[in-house]
């Protein structure tokens, strides 16, 4: 029994020491998501033409 | 004097032949101006019909990973990857994903049912097992011993 609750308090320990580096995290993550798809929305040729080059160059480098 | 105005007159004449073939060239550069631009504005047109066909600003701004995505596989198509071992392998590891993804979950449930319904026909079995046990005893009471 005393296992089971030391287990239940150092997985509640664990929780409340991840659970903002993991927020954090997602918050960059929404943050960088957010700049990228307006910069896609920003420059569409510029970022269609890439795409296609590096699609074209991964092409290439497959057929050899 | 003679030779004066003969020269003068053969001058009047180039001058005038030269006159004549520069407005033509004059005439043949404005010629394919005109078709440069007129060729330009057709294909200006081309771009524009087929940009408002394939809706390619709203496609991006509805799913720009996905257009984006969808390039790269045009470029990729158009770069001679697509018989590749490289192709094959992609494709063989969607395949896995997809199935695990899409048929697992069904396989789970039909387990699930399968199990569940094991159970409940073993209970009832059970039960209907010992009633005919009863009905067995009740049987053979009535024969001769």
């Amino acid at each position: 029994m005393e296992i089971a609750e030391k287990l239940e308090e150092t997985a509640r320990e664990f929780e409340d020491r991840v659970r903002p580096q993991v927020e954090q995290a997602k918050k960059r993550l929404g943050a960088i998501n957010e700049d990228v798809t307006d910069y896609i929305k920003a420059n569409p040729g510029k970022c269609l033409l890439g795409a296609l080059a590096l699609g074209y160059i991964v092409g290439r480098i497959a057929r050899r | 004097m003679a030779s004066e105005s003969n020269s003068r007159v053969g001058d009047d004449q180039g001058n005038g032949k030269g006159g004549r073939t520069t407005s033509a060239l004059k005439r043949q550069i404005a010629r394919i101006e005109d078709d440069a631009e007129d060729a330009w504005s057709r294909t200006r047109d081309v771009f524009s019909d087929v940009t408002d066909t394939l809706d390619i600003k709203g496609r991006l701004n509805r799913n720009p990973y996905g257009t984006l995505a969808a390039a790269i596989g045009i470029g990729y198509v158009l770069g001679g990857g697509f018989f590749t071992p490289l192709t094959a392998r992609l494709v063989r590891l969607g395949l896995k994903v997809g199935v695990r993804l899409a048929i697992l979950p069904l396989l789970n449930d039909e387990a699930a049912n399968l199990v569940s319904g094991m159970v409940g026909a073993e209970g009832s079995s059970g039960s209907e097992s010992k009633s005919r046990k009863g009905r067995q005893n009740n049987s053979n009471e009535g024969k001769v011993p």
